[in-house]
């Protein structure tokens, strides 16, 4: 008859708690390192026009919006029609306004008026790009920069 | 009796070292490779419009064209990728050039901008000039020229 039993009695399954945590340790170690090269960064599309594009002889003549931004210092100051805006908030509110609505059939201009924002040549980049927020914002699609003005 | 388990059966075991070993060089591998990507994007603070209407990265190729800033809203040149120019005429010619160069092999590369929040615009509109003459002097039709305006979610 076979017997399997030993003398030593059953063998117990043990775990090598030692190889564990040193992977596990690795583990944390890489993902710490990781989480610092991501990075929380978005983008904005904006097409440049393209080349030798030819404006439509039998559309009319649209007169852009021109966004006027100017900064001193951490400060800024938006003009729009040569009147003043206070903050990005009420150039939003402005454009989001003015913007044609099927629903409503109000408003003035539609999605794709072309819009341009004018900055200074000393104005920041953040407010350049704040002031484009708040035109994508509203929902306008020609979207674009002018050359830097003096002043 | 057995004569198979004289002393007791044979316990199995995994022979963890060389499992911790190969672990730890893949570990390393992929941490060298996930820095390579890192090293197109010059450390910066990017611009953290309010309520953003920006959208995440897709698939697409692009490189990225940093304005690498200097105190006072300069900026001390323009970095493509890993290779850094400077801002006089010349250098943006040379910078065109290389645009124009990738472009040639992919025409629906898109170009990452980054710019620092305080950096005046006077030295970021150059690089709109520099992705429409690297269009025109990769002389391909389908090149796109689109921008990706890079801002950041965190405040």
């Amino acid at each position: 008859m076979v017997v399997l039993r030993t003398t030593r009695g059953p063998a117990k399954i043990r775990l090598n708690l030692t190889a564990m945590i040193d992977v596990i340790f690795l583990l944390l170690v890489y993902f710490m390192c990781n989480t610092d090269f991501k990075r929380s960064e978005e983008r904005y599309r904006f097409d440049l026009p393209p080349r030798g594009q030819q404006a439509d002889p039998f559309e009319l003549p649209r007169e852009p919006l021109i966004i006027s931004i100017t900064s001193a210092g951490t400060s800024y100051t938006i003009r729009i029609f040569d009147e003043p805006l206070e903050t990005f908030e009420d150039l939003f509110a402005f454009l989001d306004e003015k913007r044609i609505r099927a629903s409503t059939g109000g408003g003035l201009y539609e999605a794709d008026y072309p819009i341009i924002i004018e900055p200074a040549r000393t104005t920041r980049w953040e407010h350049t790009m704040d002031a484009f927020n708040a035109a994508a914002r509203a929902r306008y699609t020609n979207i674009t920069f002018a050359p830097p003005r003096s002043g | 009796m057995s004569r198979l388990f004289k002393t007791g059966p044979h316990a199995i075991q995994a022979n963890l070292t060389p499992l911790i070993d190969v672990t730890f060089l893949l570990i390393v591998f992929f941490m060298l490779v996930l820095k390579i990507p890192d090293l197109d994007s010059a450390e910066m603070d990017l611009p953290t419009p309010h309520d953003p209407v920006s959208e995440l990265f897709g698939d697409e190729h692009r490189v990225v064209i940093n304005v690498l800033p200097l105190p006072g809203g300069t900026a001390s040149g323009y970095q493509l990728g890993v290779r850094v120019f400077g801002t006089d005429t010349e250098s943006r010619k040379a910078l065109s050039n290389a645009l124009a160069e990738q472009y040639r092999r992919n025409p629906a590369l898109e170009v990452n901008l980054r710019a620092d929040r305080s950096t005046h615009y006077s030295w970021v509109e150059p690089v709109f000039q520099v992705v429409r003459d690297a269009a025109r002097l990769s002389e391909r039709d389908d090149v796109t020229g689109r921008i990706n305006l890079v801002v950041s979610r965190e405040p």
